[in-house]
Order: C-alpha cells, then sequence, then structure tokens
C-alpha cells in the first residue's frame, strides 16, 4: 500500500540550507584515536546494525528464490534451480509492455497529481489562523487514511455505477447522458488517483506541517517588518522551509515507482478495463495463484527492486547537482 | 503571526476556509456512513446503498462484538502492541539515525548504503519467518514487534533531520562537556519534537494496521491482534455466494454487514484519537530562541 | 509418539483381529473406485454404488473390538476459520469429540482469508499438525510436496474403513494427484447448481416455472416489463449476474450447458476440445448478449461485487439468480427478515423457488461442482508410522457417523441445540454456538454424506435437498479435471483471462462477434494450442 508521507527535515531559520556540516570531531589523529572518541556513537549505532543484519540481511538469501524453482516443503537447498527462466519468461511474456506502461504510468500520474496534494493541502493548512479550526480540519482529513480499501472500492462503485449510481443519477438528470466510469478504461487512472487523493492527502500533510511547525517564527515577523507580503513570505520562508523535506521524499519515492499498491488496483480491475488496469502487482498475485508462485513473484521483485535502485540513486544524484542534501 | 488586512487577503482566507470545510466534509463523509451503518439492521444496509443516518438504530452490533472475548481481546493486544512496538521502534530508529547523522563518523557510508540497499531489496517473507523461527519467537509478541524494529525510509528522514541541526548547539553542549548520548537525550530530543511525533504516529499506526504480521507468526488465535479479526470479517463478506469452502451444508450465512462495519469502527476509532495528542507538538516555533543569530 | 513400537505391535494385533472380523461381517466392497484411471466422462451415477461393508455394523466404534483401551490419539488439526469466534480445546463439545472417538483434539484456527498463505508457510516450516486441510487440491507447492513424498496416500486405506469406504469414485478422481489420493476430501454436494427465481414474481406475470430456454427468456423478459413486483415503478429487471467469474460462482458457466456446451474440456471424436471452441458455447454467448441488450440482466455486472449478489433480489430489482440452488433459502430467508423489519412478513409463504435448468436442444443439463471442498492430508512428518496413519484414518472415518456429525455440526443436545420433530434446533446465543461448536465441522469429510440431524427442513430447503440429489443424473462433468497441467501453470491465468475479457466485452458490446472469434485465436497462437496438446496427452494416457 502507498502511504507516501513521512518524511522531514526542519529547517531552524539559520540553516535553511541542507549542508549545515556538524561539528567535526578530529580528536585523536589515529584511526583508534577517532574511533575510541566516538565510541557513544558507535554504542547508538549498534542497535540499529544489529537489527538490519539479524532481520534483512540474514533472511537476504532470499533473493535467490528468483533462480529457483522454489516448493517450500523441499525448502532452499533442495529446490530446483532454473537461473533465468522466470526472468525469461517474464520479459518475453506479450503483456510485458503493457504492464510496464500500466505501471509507470500510473506511478507518473500519482507523482505529479498526487504528491503535490499534501505539499497544498499543508501550506492552506498553514495560513489558517483559527487553532481550532485547524486543528478540526487536520483531524478530519485524516480519517479517509484509516478506511479500508474494500469500503472505498465499495463505495466507488455505489457512487459511480452507471445502475443507479448518484453522480450518473444526477448527470443524467441534468445533462441526460451518463458516465461508465468503472468500465471505460479511460476513466480508470483517474479515478484511481482521485480515490489516493482523497485516502492519503490528510495523513500525507502531517509530515509537512510538523516540517512547518521547525519554522523560525522570528522570521515571519522580520519578513513583515520588511514589507513582505503573503506570497512572499510563502515563497522565501515557507517553501524554503520544506524543501529538503520535499527533496527526500521524491527520492526515496524513485524506488517505489514500480509498486502501485496492490489491493487498490485489484478491486478496482475488471476485464473491461484490465489492458489500463494491469499492474506487475495484480500481475503477480494472478501468476501465484496458478503458479504458487514464490520464486516467480520474487524474479519480478528482483527487477523491480533493480530499476528502483538505480532511480533512487539517479533522483539522489540530480539533487545533490542542484545542491540539496540528498540521502547521504 | 502575520499582520494584514487587504482585501485579496481576506478573500483568500474565506476561500481558504470554505474548501478546507469541503475538504474535510468530503473526506469524513464516508465514516459517517460507516459509523451510521454500524448501528443499522442488515435488512437497511441491504436496502439502502448509502445514508448517513439509520432509519432504525440497533447496537445489536456492538452487542455481538462486545459479548465474546475475542475482539476484545485482539484489543488489548493491539494496543499493546502499538505501545511497546512504537517505543521499540523509536529507541532503533532515533539511535541509529542520530549517530549516522554525523558526518565525520567512520564507517557511516558503509552503514548508509546498507540500509538504502535493504530497504529495496529484501528476502521476502518465507526467509524471514526462517528467522523469526530460528530466534524462538514464534507465537510471541516479539515478533510482532521486531522484524519492522526501523523502517528504512524513516531512518533515513529522521537522519537528515537531526543533520539539520545546527552545529553550534553541539559544539556549545560539548564545551560543557557533555558526551554523545547525553547530547541526544538532553539537547537534540527536545529539539526534535514534531519530528519525534511524526513518527511515532507513524510507526504506531504501521503497528496497529498491520495484519500481516501475525498471520505469518502467530498461531496462538488469543494472541490475535485486531486488524486480523478485522480483516476476516470484511473477507468473509466478500466472498461469492457459491463460495464452497463457506458454504457447508448447514452454513445459514455470511456476517452482518452491521458487523463488518462496527468492527471497523471500533478498529480505527483508537487510532484516530491517538493524533489530536500529538497535534500540540506539531504547534509552530518550537525552535525559538535556541540558537541566538 | 514415544511408546510407539509398542503400540504399533499391539495396534497392528487388534487391526489383524478387527479385518478377520469384519471380513466375516460382510462383503469385501472394494471395487467403489475405479481407479484404473477412468475418465469423468460420463459417471452418470454418482454414489450409486453402496458396497456390502454397509451391511456390518459400520457405525461402532472401535472399542467394541478391542478387549484394552488405548491412550487417547493426540491429533492437531489445522483448520481455517469462518466466524471470528472459534471453539477452543477445552469446549465442551471438543471434550465429547475427544471420548467418543478417543483422541485428544487440538485445534489449530486460521483465518480462512489467509489461509492460502499460511498453508504455504506450514509447508516451508517443516512443522506440520497431524491432519492439515488443503484448500486447492491443485496448488503447485501442495503437488511439489505430495512428489516429495511428504504426505501419506490414503486412497487404498480408505476402502478399509467403513465410512471412508464409501467415497465416490467420481470425486475421488477429481481430487486426485496422477490418480492418487493423498487426502480424505471434503464431501459436498455434486449437483448444487440450478436456477433461483421469485415464486411471487413469477404468479404476478401470470407464468408457470420456465421448462425451455425460451421459456426462461420468457420469464426474463416479463420480470422486466411487467411490473413484478406491483409497485408501480419500471425498476425491475430479469437477472443479475456479478463480476466474479471464478469457478463456481459464474452464472454464465451454468447456462451454457443449457445450450450443449461442454464444462470446460469437451470430447469431440475421442479428443478433447476446449469449450469455447465449440459452436454450443458461441450460441449461449449470443443469448447473454442478447440478454444484455434487451437489459434483461443488471447493465454494470462487469463491476458488480459478488458479495452483493443477493441483494437486488432482495431488494425487489432483480428475480432471478442462476448460481447454487441452496442460496434459494438464503435468499427466502433474507427477503423474509427484511419484510419483518417493515412488519409485512408472511412467515409461511416462501417467496423464492429452485429448479435444476431448462431445456434446449441437449436434453437436461446441470454444471457439477467438483464435489469436495478441500481435503485433509495427513504429513508423514507428523504421523510418521503407518499404525498411527491408521488411527488418524480411523478417527476421520468415525468422524462420518451420523451422531458424531451432528456433534460437530451442532453440538451437546439440550446445551446447544434441541430437537423438535427430529430437527434440530440451534439455541439463540449465537455467541455461545460460536465458541463452542461453530467451525468444528470444518473437520467433517461428509463421506459419504451429511447424515446427521438436519435444520429444520422448510419445504424449500426439503426441495433444495432433493433437487440436488436429483441434480446429480443430470451433471455434465469436465472430463480434465483431475489432469494437472504446467502449461496452465504458466500460462493459465493469461489464456483465461483472453477468453473471459473477450467474452464479457463481446456481451456488454465493446467488440464484435468477429473480434471475438480473434480473440479465440490469439488464445490459440498465447499458448493455447499447447495446452489443448498437452491436455490432449494426458487424455490419451488416462483413458488408453
Amino acid at each position: 500500500m502507498k502511504t507516501p508521507a513521512t518524511s522531514t527535515a526542519t529547517a531552524t531559520g539559520a540553516d535553511a540550507t541542507a549542508a549545515g556540516p556538524a561539528a567535526t570531531r578530529t580528536g585523536g589523529s589515529t584511526k583508534w584515536g577517532r574511533l575510541r572518541k566516538n565510541r557513544w556513537l558507535y554504542a547508538l549505532l549498534t542497535p540499529g546494525l544489529v537489527y538490519f543484519l539479524i532481520f534483512k540481511y540474514v533472511p537476504m538469501w532470499g533473493v535467490l528464490l528468483a533462480f529457483q524453482n522454489f516448493s517450500p516443503y523441499h525448502g532452499f537447498w533442495k529446490s530446483e534451480w532454473v537461473g533465468f527462466e522466470h526472468f525469461r519468461v517474464f520479459f518475453t511474456n506479450p503483456e510485458f509492455l503493457m504492464l510496464l506502461r500500466n505501471s509507470l504510468l500510473l506511478s507518473f500520474y500519482n507523482l505529479i497529481f498526487f504528491f503535490p496534494a499534501p505539499i497544498i493541502l499543508a501550506l492552506l493548512l498553514n495560513e489558517v489562523r483559527v487553532a481550532l479550526f485547524k486543528r478540526t480540519i487536520q483531524t478530519l482529513v485524516y480519517v479517509p487514511h484509516f478506511i479500508s480499501m474494500v469500503i472505498v472500492a465499495s463505495l466507488t462503485y455505489v457512487f459511480l455505477t452507471t445502475e443507479g449510481g448518484l453522480v450518473n443519477e444526477l448527470l443524467d438528470q441534468y445533462f441526460g447522458f451518463k458516465i461508465s466510469f468503472l468500465t471505460d478504461p479511460a476513466w480508470f487512472r483517474p479515478i484511481i488517483i482521485l480515490q489516493t487523493i482523497w485516502k492519503e492527502c490528510g495523513f500525507g500533510t502531517i509530515i509537512f506541517l510538523a516540517a512547518l511547525a521547525g519554522v523560525d517564527v522570528e522570521q515571519y515577523e522580520a519578513a513583515v517588518i520588511d514589507g513582505a507580503n503573503r506570497w512572499q513570505q510563502l515563497w522565501h520562508i515557507t517553501l524554503p522551509a520544506i524543501r529538503s523535506t520535499i527533496v527526500i521524499l521524491l527520492i526515496l519515492r524513485m524506488g517505489d515507482v514500480l509498486d502501485n499498491g496492490f489491493e487498490q488496483i485489484y478491486l478496482m480491475l475488471n476485464p473491461l478495463n484490465r489492458e489500463v488496469a494491469e499492474v506487475f502487482d495484480t500481475y503477480v498475485y494472478f501468476m501465484g495463484i496458478t503458479q504458487g508462485a514464490f520464486s516467480y513473484s520474487t524474479a519480478v521483485g528482483l527487477f523491480k527492486s533493480v530499476v528502483g535502485i538505480i532511480l533512487v540513486l539517479g533522483a539522489n544524484w540530480t539533487a545533490k547537482k542542484f545542491g540539496q542534501s540528498g540521502i547521504y | 503571526m502575520r499582520r494584514y488586512r487587504t482585501v485579496s487577503g481576506t478573500i483568500f482566507d474565506l476561500s481558504n476556509y470554505l474548501f478546507l470545510s469541503l475538504f474535510a466534509l468530503a473526506a469524513v463523509l464516508p465514516f459517517i456512513y460507516v459509523f451510521a451503518g454500524s448501528f443499522a439492521s442488515d435488512a437497511e444496509l441491504t436496502k439502502r446503498a448509502f445514508f448517513l443516518i439509520p432509519e432504525k438504530f440497533t447496537t445489536a452490533a456492538y452487542a455481538y462484538i462486545f459479548s465474546t472475548n475475542t475482539i476484545v481481546r485482539s484489543i488489548g493486544v493491539s494496543i499493546y502492541v502499538t505501545t511497546v512496538g512504537t517505543l521499540i521502534n523509536l529507541f532503533f530508529t532515533v539511535t541509529m539515525a542520530y549517530a549516522l547523522s554525523k558526518r565525520y563518523l567512520a564507517g557511516r557510508n558503509f552503514v548508509l548504503n546498507l540500509v538504502v540497499f535493504s530497504m529495496l531489496f529484501g528476502g521476502g517473507m518465507i526467509p524471514t519467518y526462517l528467522v523469526v523461527r530460528e530466534l524462538r519467537l514464534l507465537d510471541t509478541y516479539w515478533a510482532l514487534m521486531l522484524p519492522g524494529a526501523i523502517s528504512a525510509f524513516n531512518l533515513i528522514i529522521v537522519k537528515n533531520f537531526f543533520q539539520e541541526l545546527p552545529a553550534e548547539l553541539e559544539d556549545a553542549a560539548r564545551i560543557d562537556g557533555c558526551s554523545d548520548p547525553g547530547l541526544l537525550w538532553r539537547i537534540v530530543l527536545p529539539l526534535s519534537m514534531p519530528v519525534l511525533a511524526t513518527f511515532t504516529l507513524f510507526y504506531a499506526v504501521g503497528h496497529w494496521n498491520n495484519y500481516y504480521s501475525a498471520l505469518l507468526y502467530i498461531n496462538e488465535p488469543s494472541k490475535w491482534p485486531l486488524q486480523v479479526i478485522l480483516r476476516q470479517i470484511v473477507m468473509l463478506s466478500q466472498m461469492a455466494a457459491g463460495d464452497l469452502n463457506a458454504m457447508d451444508p448447514n452454513f445459514e450465512k455470511p456476517p452482518d454487514q452491521a458487523i463488518k462495519l462496527a468492527v471497523i469502527v471500533v478498529g480505527t476509532l483508537p487510532i484516530l484519537l491517538v493524533y489530536p495528542f500529538l497535534q500540540k507538538h506539531f504547534a509552530k516555533g518550537v525552535l525559538l530562541g535556541s540558537v541566538k543569530g | 509418539m514415544r511408546k510407539a513400537k509398542q503400540w504399533a505391535v499391539i495396534l497392528t494385533a487388534l487391526l489383524l483381529a478387527v479385518s478377520v472380523l469384519s471380513a466375516c461381517g460382510g462383503g469385501k466392497g472394494n471395487n467403489a473406485w475405479g481407479d484404473s484411471g477412468s475418465s469423468g466422462g460420463t459417471q452418470a451415477d454418482a454414489s450409486g454404488n453402496q458396497t456390502g461393508s454397509t451391511g456390518t455394523d459400520a457405525g461402532t466404534s472401535e472399542d467394541r473390538k478391542e478387549p484394552e483401551p488405548e491412550p487417547p490419539m493426540e491429533i492437531s488439526i489445522m483448520l481455517p476459520i469462518f466466524k471470528t469466534n472459534y471453539p477452543s480445546d477445552s469446549s465442551p463439545v471438543v471434550q465429547e469429540i475427544n471420548k467418543r472417538a478417543n483422541v485428544k483434539l487440538h485445534l489449530e484456527w486460521v483465518p480462512n482469508s489467509s489461509y492460502t498463505d499460511k498453508f504455504n508457510i506450514t509447508l516451508a516450516s517443516g512443522k506440520l499438525p497431524t491432519i492439515i486441510y488443503v484448500p486447492d487440491v491443485k496448488n503447485p507447492n501442495f503437488v511439489n510436496a505430495v512428489k516429495a513424498g511428504a504426505f501419506w496416500e490414503v486412497g487404498g486405506k480408505m476402502r478399509n474403513y467403513p465410512y471412508l469406504s464409501q467415497a465416490n469414485p467420481v470425486i475421488m478422481q477429481n481430487s486426485s494427484i496422477e490418480g492418487k489420493n493423498y487426502g480424505v476430501y471434503r464431501g459436498r454436494a455434486l449437483g448444487r447448481n440450478g436456477i433461483n427465481y421469485r415464486k411471487d414474481w413469477l404468479e404476478n406475470v401470470g407464468l408457470e416455472p420456465p421448462k425451455t430456454i425460451d421459456d426462461f427468456y420468457n420469464m426474463l423478459k416479463a420480470f422486466k416489463e411487467q411490473d413484478p413486483d406491483r409497485n408501480g415503478k419500471d425498476d425491475t429487471y430479469g437477472m443479475v449476474l456479478v463480476k466474479w467469474t471464478g469457478q463456481w460462482a459464474s452464472g454464465f458457466d451454468i447456462i451454457k450447458l443449457w445450450f450443449g456446451a461442454p464444462n470446460k474440456w469437451g470430447v469431440v471424436d475421442g479428443k478433447l476440445v476446449p469449450e469455447h471452441e465449440t459452436p454450443e458455447y458461441l450460441e449461449a454467448l449470443r443469448f447473454m448478449k442478447k440478454l444484455y441488450d434487451e437489459k434483461l440482466i443488471n447493465q454494470d455486472f462487469a463491476v458488480y461485487d459478488s458479495a452483493k449478489w443477493n441483494d437486488p433480489v432482495v431488494n425487489g430489482q432483480a428475480g432471478v439468480i442462476v448460481d447454487v440452488t441452496d442460496n434459494a433459502a438464503r435468499l427466502d430467508d433474507a427477503i423474509h427478515r427484511a419484510l419483518a423489519e417493515e412488519g409485512k412478513d408472511q412467515p409461511d409463504v416462501h417467496f423464492v423457488d429452485n429448479m435444476i435448468g431448462v431445456v434446449g436442444d441437449h436434453g437436461l443439463r446441470a454444471l457439477p461442482t467438483s464435489g469436495f471442498a478441500g481435503m485433509l492430508a495427513i504429513p508423514k512428518s507428523s504421523v510418521k508410522t503407518e499404525a498411527e496413519l491408521d488411527r488418524v484414518l480411523a478417527f476421520l472415518d468415525k468422524m462420518n457417523e451420523p451422531e458424531m456429525q451432528t456433534l460437530a455440526n451442532f453440538g451437546l443436545e439440550g446445551v446447544h441445540y434441541t430437537v423438535e420433530d427430529g430437527y434440530a434446533v440451534r439455541i439463540d446465543d449465537t455467541v455461545k454456538l460460536e465458541s463452542e461448536v461453530e467451525g468444528l465441522n470444518q473437520m467433517l469429510p461428509f463421506i459419504p454424506e451429511d447424515q446427521g440431524l438436519k435444520v429444520k427442513q422448510t419445504p424449500l430447503r426439503q426441495k433444495t435437498a432433493e433437487l440436488q440429489k436429483e441434480a446429480e443424473q443430470y451433471v455434465v462433468a469436465n472430463p480434465a479435471e483431475p489432469f494437472i497441467s504446467t502449461v496452465y501453470s504458466q500460462k493459465g491465468q493469461q489464456l483465461d483471462n483472453i477468453i473471459n475479457d473477450a467474452r464479457i466485452k463481446y456481451i456488454v458490446g465493446q467488440i464484435s462477434e468477429e473480434e471475438l472469434l480473434k480473440a479465440f485465436e490469439t488464445w490459440r497462437r498465447s499458448g493455447g494450442d499447447e495446452l489443448v496438446k498437452e491436455m490432449n496427452e494426458l487424455y490419451a494416457a488416462a483413458n488408453g
């Protein structure tokens, strides 16, 4: 499931540019001296590192399942090795291009239309001065995140079906025609994006609001004294404050570009819009049913990971070129 | 606080308030339907596709839910796992993020690479399951809290945040003889409240909504968290009428629709209420005065 | 099982004694299985062959024949749970079962919505229970495990037990892997599919229950045009279909049989032919299109959620559902409930009726179910010796006794239900039922069938039971049902999509008949050819 939110780097007034170096510690000139000097930092590092090693790296051998015909009963050592067979089947699948196109386009639209939405909403909320109103709206818009996708799909049907759906009834009454929202391929992507905006926008504002909370109030006062109007304040103070947050979120998002959120698509998919709706995630699911396909889904996952890492590193490099801080 | 009294400013404000109100209304309407539906009868739910106020008010669904131990216990499990789990998350994430935020630390880049790589490449369900099994964590609550102790995504963001804190603060504290952990605890954390609040929320929501881990690692039904039960109910009512698995010769009918909605309400309200409590940490100007000049 | 060896010896001795005694008691009863690979082809009579073993005192437990009681066998069973409450091991009903079957049960409940995942994980973990429910016999993970020797082959052994030996040969065939059975199937009615319709509407429009396809068409038309619910509004249509076109919930798959189309695979000149390549299939499709064009079926069926399938009939929008006939009783109950809310109920009237099907040029043809809902398999890792296996099978066999079936279905008499007029009436306390009884019937194999107490048989339920039995003579089996195809496991999903998408698009008018036929060609090219070839090879091997 895609929850686009998370992240922040807040800026305090003075250090708006991300690259502010922390104090350097070069106390001991020998390597051991330095290590000893930073021993507490290493101590702090250890729990997390151990976690990653145990729960992420020890199971990493699972990636090799992509090169096997894994059968849970046989286990890893006794399952048959098939090399690149799964990849071959995957890439030569006549539907591969369609899946690629659908997955990419959906992510792309998501990026263009959905990604800015929480930012805009956060900025709008930021302009609200009545604290009670602001808090109320914040709480209300964050509710949809918790509503199960099944209900969302069900309500989408209720509103959009041609058989008595509210929207179509209104259209019919006032304009004399109906639109087959749910079966017409042209409407599939817009509906998915609208659903995502509705569901995740509110939750997504949290991270930006946190970033905005860190903006030094004195800056605004100074700006007002200098005669800045609201737009200028927005442009020169508010936006830079969340710029690094936006950048880091974008970079990390790149890793998910071929993930489209299985459940939502699965619920909205039907034989009439399959050619635009079917994406890798649903494809793998259906293959899994007939194949019991651990191996196959691992192979596809591997493909997605490779693409993801390339894009993440690429985005990071690009960000660095523009003077932003990036992941490292 | 910005002071201005322009006409365009006021128009903007009004439209803003209007827009936000409408958006909030659209956001919350379906939940009102779910809430209302949980107090309606099954027959009404079949008849009316969408409504905000039930014609006949009944608490039968809630009576059913709370009359048995199962759901109540699972709520307890969820609360426990969410609370303790989130604390674990925060501990692991914050310590590691702080350490990694120091660019001069030898080995930092290597570890960061490990983290980023693990974010995109993973072994998958079965190997992780085997690790959990080897650690003898199956059927324990730890299995719900440890395998997800750090989200690489969150880690990187928190680390970036720590990197942004002004260096002068650290220098000043060190001159006063503060050690690294002390620095973390006394200076950095208090300044990071919005970020901490944010990730507390994210991790908490993650735990609360997670059913998959319980599915894999917990066999003992008394340890099931609420989401497992919730999903079960929702899925049950999704089944096609002819599904053989469901239809024992004497099977009468799938669970009441109202029960489905009631479980959703019960499953959602607690976590919804967490946010308002954290909101005060999003107040402005937290860093006010901490850095002079 | 620590003292396994000693018990094995004693058991073997006892078994010898038992078999000698039962041999005297009745016939051999061995011919029930056509396991010489007879194809499922035309097996008109399903459970007809009762073997001699029923003549013996089948119902008695082994206790009578064993002079010394053995300790109860500990049996752990992994089963799906369909509710949110479940019976624990200490439930009084479970205790009673333990007592009567001389076992100690440990139930591992898994929410059914995630059963497959849990199943796979359990296979991978190597820690399997004594008996594990297998939802899909053709699941490649299960098949691989079977081929690796993970599970006991029980087909042969089942013949040694009074009830298990009555297993239906067709169903044994359907649930087999390469001709052998690796678990005890959970029997379900074979002839479950048919037509459910609103009787009151039919009367209101002055028609008789349909006999031919044309009658059926007229019924739908009348339902649409003649205001059958008499509410003065033009808001009704004929039949409701859903988007789920899976194995047994597709109205279309039932209807196509009326036109003479085969069930998935037909036999033409001794060879297997996919159903969509028969002219009768096309005719059926055209009929569906006609129904759609004339608005006799819901125009948004392609997106209609199967969870809501019954709603239009209950709400008075549609009048017909072509699906499992036991749905009629559920529909009827729902309609009564809805009316009761408005205070308008007529408790003695049945609003819904059902029938097996209507007739075209090919006689009465019904769509069978596979006859079973998963299997109970016995892993070798947890049941290590044949002696233990025998005990487990004895337990499963015992669970087919009518009293045990009643016990698992309804619970303890007087506590969970009362008997009225020979029928079971459950108590109202659903919570008590759910935490002590409900779900236990998941472990029942129902071989040969459910002979326990039943709920009060309303006329409709009685009719349904008779109908389902009668339908068994008319079922058209899928000759390829027991085959496991490699091509299908790789490309099956896609191939199915091609056909399914095409036929739905054709029905709603998105593509023309020409394009439909072109899609069938694409099917051939995308792997359909290979599939047909492979299936025919399997078919020839099985029937050669």
